[in-house]
């Protein structure tokens, strides 16, 4: 999904790319590139989120109803588009964020076992 | 919800495609600037930074394609280009097309015919509440038949113990009636049924009311009657005010209360009733006395029962064993060894059978209407695949440019699916005109024959089925073949594209082809042995010559004095007219409709352990009866005049009875009687030469007539032997009907020879031997057309080879041999595969055969040569040019 262009740079897991947008729009409405920076910032760049996966994603998440888009006005005046959370999609999110702990929970035990 | 959204938003995507298009060009190029500008800051040139930006984002059509797939609305785009693009190929080639449509066509067409038949006859629920829940019953005495006729005590005692199974239990009994109004009479089939006969099958009246539960109890007492809708709109033109209305059935006063809806033809399922009548009302018909609803032995009632709901076939079967048992205790003559038995609604059409033969034929013919079907399928992927061979450099050229294989097989599917689905269009209509063709069979009786082959959604369905199944069959080896080309072999000029396992799969369709085809044409060859031995069978009697013509006075309110004294008159007039031979009266005509037997005790004779009395058919003839028909006469005498009311009451037996009841001595002279009138025992007179009686395919039957005056039945049949061609003799017989009883309806006005092509004649022989014959022809057909497209197709494609051959010196003979024995040998394998076929066939088609064999060596053999002969010829035309080539001209071909 997530595309990798240097080798200290991590592959994302699978499915984990729509939390991360959701979870990221779960602050405030932003535009395409201010998405892919803030998740990149906020991993400390082992992600970095290539557009051929950031742009089907948002169509897939709002085809969901989990965004929405808006035609808006950036910082330096330009007309961007602005992706902001639903309340489907804040349910979502929670949803997603409780399954993933659980998930990772498990797998830290399965490897603590062996 | 969530679906929905998606969906609508797919559907948005569709038609604001180019806005949102726009927006994510919009979106992309600006995410390019802002890595640039972020590139900028950290000390890029502009130039670099954007060139760094954009090899980050790789092709942005790719990226927009992957957002694009994203939604559903993207698979329909391409499945819409598919299509489009298949038309646009297959309109490039209208030759390959049209053959390919049409062959497809002729096999859906036939299957969709045969289905629309069979969906008709078995499948078709019946019009009224829950169909599912209906059933038919049928009973068996020991070493009887099955049958579905129950008495009316049966029907009670069946009905009061079985409400643990059954919600409901009807019956009713068939008539023939004369209904006269304003001094017309009409000859009707009728349904005499008991008071809930509407309210368990949950139908609702047209116009006034239906029969009452109430109603039928009492014999005599409920002279109302409902019509038919369609005898309704033909006899009354549809008038509103008809109920209320007073006719006369019979000769008696009714009172017309109501008509039944327009989908309701009866329980009969070829039938379309005409009038319903309470139960007890029975007692107008001649041969039913007012005792019939305590007679045991009066058999002659239909019982159908609506299951419980959620109850099973299998428990009504247990529940009816325990009451059959009882049954057979409690009335250890009437019931002696009773069996009960219950089928499904559907599988018991027309009537109870033991093993429903319609339902043998439907598989049998649907099974060979595939085989058509397969054949077709067969040609149109050979000629698949020798466009996949002309496609590969297109399909190479396409992977080249990115198109996945996926993609590819794809795009072929959709082509093969395209004329599979245009084939089924084009077969629906050519099913259309086959099952009207079929619809359109004379059943040789004046009765409301009810076969309504119309589609409906099942056989739009098993239509559109068969045609995407085709589709895939035909398409998917040719698709997998085309794109799984290698790419660097093709593209490099050399490629010839002929591989061997193209041809042994070819050879492989070919055997099939041929193999299909021969099983086709031995059932086909069969079936008209069949019927042509049917034909021929010596039927004891002479048809030729001989005018038909059934009438009942009863319909029409004669008493027996009356009858007889229309019927002595009649004789006398017709005897009069010019160009008459002989006159007679029949009860039963041979393969008619009407038939009578009587269970007899015959002194001297027991039958064996653990049988009933014999029961034997019979007829009520007048003395003319033997001479009319030409039967000749054993020993004894026939009727005379002098063999009245007043009389001994005498016989004439067959041989086969005379042999059966008096193995060691003369019949002449004996007695038997029937078991219902011990004191009026029959003296034999006469014993006359066997005949096919019932039904054509009744063999060995014993068989007694009774003279007329001496056991009067009403409906009887004026048989007329005429020195000229007895058809121009009707109106003139019906002028001297008319002068003597004005309103007597006639009906079954119809040569001798006609009539026995009706139901019990040679009708189904008929029918059988033409779809065989037919589905037979167009597989032949089929397999020319296949054979010889292959051969010459290989033959083509082997051109190079051939010329370098006669470069190095061979002969065109042998050349010409060279190409014939690859085609000789393919057709000795599908010959051998197909005897086998046939064999393994034969034992279903046996059933449906008279005085042939299922593997009839004649047939075999003549359908091998036949097929071989032709098969050759298509492979011999091919194998001739093959001789002709030019080897300058096909060595500079490369």
């Amino acid at each position: 999904m997530a595309a990798i262009s240097e080798s200290k740079q991590s592959e994302l897991v699978q499915g984990t790319l729509d939390m991360l947008i959701l979870k990221t729009l779960a602050l405030e409405p932003m535009h395409g590139y201010g998405i892919a920076m803030r998740i990149e910032q906020i991993s400390k760049g082992v992600f970095q989120v290539n557009p051929g996966s950031l742009f089907p994603a948002f169509r897939r998440l709002e085809r969901a109803g989990w965004l929405k888009c808006e035609w808006r006005a950036t910082e330096n005046n330009r007309r961007a588009k602005y992706y902001i959370l639903t309340e489907v999609g804040r349910r979502q999110l929670k949803a997603e964020t409780r399954e993933w702990g659980r998930q990772i929970a498990a797998i830290a035990r399965i490897l603590e076992a062996s | 919800m969530f679906a929905l959204r998606k969906f609508l938003g797919g559907l948005r995507a569709l038609f604001k495609k180019e806005r949102e298009e726009g927006e994510l060009d919009e979106e992309l190029r600006d995410f390019v600037e802002q890595r640039a500008a972020t590139k900028m800051q950290m000390g890029l040139s502009r130039q670099q930074a954007l060139r760094e930006a954009r090899m980050e984002m790789g092709s942005m059509d790719s990226v927009k394609e992957r957002v694009r797939a994203v939604g559903w609305e993207t698979a329909f785009n391409s499945f819409w280009q598919d299509i489009r693009f298949a038309l646009r190929m297959l309109r490039k080639s209208p030759g390959f097309t049209t053959v390919a449509i049409l062959t497809l066509a002729l096999g859906i067409g036939a299957n969709t015919a045969i289905f629309s038949v069979v969906n008709s006859l078995l499948l078709r629920p019946l019009p009224v509440e829950d169909p599912g829940e209906i059933t038919v019953l049928g009973m068996q005495q020991k070493n009887e038949i099955l049958s579905q006729y129950f008495s009316y005590p049966e029907y009670e005692d069946i009905r009061e113990q079985s409400s643990g199974a059954f919600s409901g239990m009807l019956a009713y009994r068939l008539g023939l009636d004369g209904l006269s109004v304003n001094g017309q009479a009409d000859h009707i089939i009728t349904s005499f049924v008991t008071g809930n006969y509407f309210t368990m099958l949950g139908v609702k009246p047209f116009l006034g009311r239906l029969i009452l539960p109430s109603e039928g109890k009492t014999p005599g007492a409920d002279p109302v009657v409902v019509l038919g809708y369609d005898y309704w709109k033909n006899r009354f033109g549809g008038d509103r005010d008809v109920v209320g209305k007073s006719v006369s059935i019979d000769g008696h006063a009714f009172t017309i209360v109501g008509v039944t809806p327009k989908s309701f033809h009866g329980l009969n399922s070829i039938l379309n009733m005409q009038a319903y009548m309470p139960m007890g009302m029975a007692t107008i018909e001649g041969d039913f006395k007012g005792d019939f609803m305590a007679d045991r032995n009066a058999r002659g009632f239909i019982v159908f029962g609506r299951l419980k709901q959620g109850a099973s076939v299998q428990r009504a079967e247990t529940t009816l064993n325990v009451i059959a048992h009882r049954l057979s205790e409690e009335h250890r003559e009437d019931e002696k060894d009773l069996a009960l038995s219950v089928f499904p609604e559907r599988l018991a059409r027309p009537v109870v059978l033991p093993h429903n033969p319609i339902i043998a034929a439907s598989a049998l013919f649907l099974a060979l209407a595939m085989l058509v079907l397969l054949l077709a399928c067969f040609n149109v992927a050979n000629l698949l695949l020798v466009r996949a061979t002309v496609r590969q450099r297109e399909m190479a050229i396409r992977a080249a440019l990115g198109g996945t294989r996926a993609r590819l097989i794809r795009q072929l599917l959709t082509e093969s699916l395209i004329l599979a689905l245009l084939g089924g269009g084009a077969g629906i209509m050519i099913g259309v005109w086959g099952s009207a063709m079929i619809g359109s069979i004379n059943f040789h009786v004046d009765l409301p024959i009810f076969l309504n082959f119309s589609f409906d959604w099942r056989v739009f369905t098993f239509a559109f089925v068969a045609a995407a199944l085709t589709g895939i069959i035909v398409g998917i080896v040719p698709a997998f073949r085309a794109s799984r080309s290698d790419l660097n072999e093709l593209l490099h000029e050399g490629g010839r594209g002929v591989t061997g396992a193209h041809q042994r799969l070819r050879s492989v369709l070919v055997v099939a082809e041929i193999s299909g085809s021969l099983m086709l044409l031995v059932v086909a060859g069969l079936f008209t042995r069949s019927l042509e031995n049917a034909q021929h069978m010596s039927l004891g009697f002479d048809p030729e010559g001989v005018l038909n013509l059934t009438m009942d006075p009863h319909e029409v309110g004669y008493t027996e004095a009356q009858g007889k004294e229309f019927y002595k008159q009649l004789l006398e007039r017709v005897r009069a007219l010019p160009g008459v031979e002989s006159a007679s009266l029949a009860f039963s005509v041979p393969m008619g409709d009407t038939y009578t037997s009587k269970t007899i005790a015959v002194p001297g004779y027991t039958p064996p352990v653990g049988q009933q009395q014999p029961n034997v058919s019979n007829n009520v003839v007048t003395p003319g009866y033997f001479k009319t028909m030409r039967m000749p006469v054993v020993s004894g005498r026939v009727f005379s005049d002098a063999d009245d009311e007043k009389a001994q009451q005498v016989a004439i037996v067959n041989q086969t009875m005379a042999k059966r009841f008096w193995p060691h001595e003369d019949a002449i002279g004996r007695t038997f009687w029937a078991v219902s009138a011990p004191k009026k025992p029959y003296r034999v007179v006469g014993v006359v030469k066997n005949a096919k009686y019932a039904a054509i395919f009744v063999h060995g039957e014993s068989y007694f007539y009774v003279p007329l005056a001496q056991e009067y039945t009403p409906i009887e049949t004026l048989q007329i032997r005429t020195k000229a061609d007895p058809g121009n003799m009707a109106a003139e017989v019906q002028k001297e009907i008319e002068s003597l009883a004005p309103t007597l309806p006639v009906f079954d006005v119809q040569t001798m020879e006609d009539s026995l092509g009706g139901g019990q004649g040679f009708l189904i022989f008929r029918l059988g031997a033409a779809l065989a014959a037919t589905l037979g022809i167009l597989g032949l057909a089929l397999v020319l057309v296949g054979i010889y497209g292959v051969v010459s197709y290989t033959a083509s494609q082997r051109t190079h080879e051939i010329g370098i051959r006669m470069a190095l010196g061979a002969q065109p003979e042998e050349i010409r041999r060279m190409v014939f024995r690859q085609g000789f040998f393919l057709v000795i394998c599908g010959l051998a595969v197909g005897l086998l076929g046939s064999f393994a066939a034969s034992r279903v088609v046996g059933n449906f055969l008279v005085g042939v064999s299922a593997v009839d060596p004649v047939i075999f053999g003549g359908v091998a040569v036949l097929l071989a002969v032709v098969t050759l010829a298509a492979c011999y035309i091919p194998a001739r040019r093959a001789m002709r080539v030019d080897p300058i001209v096909a060595l500079r071909y490369e």
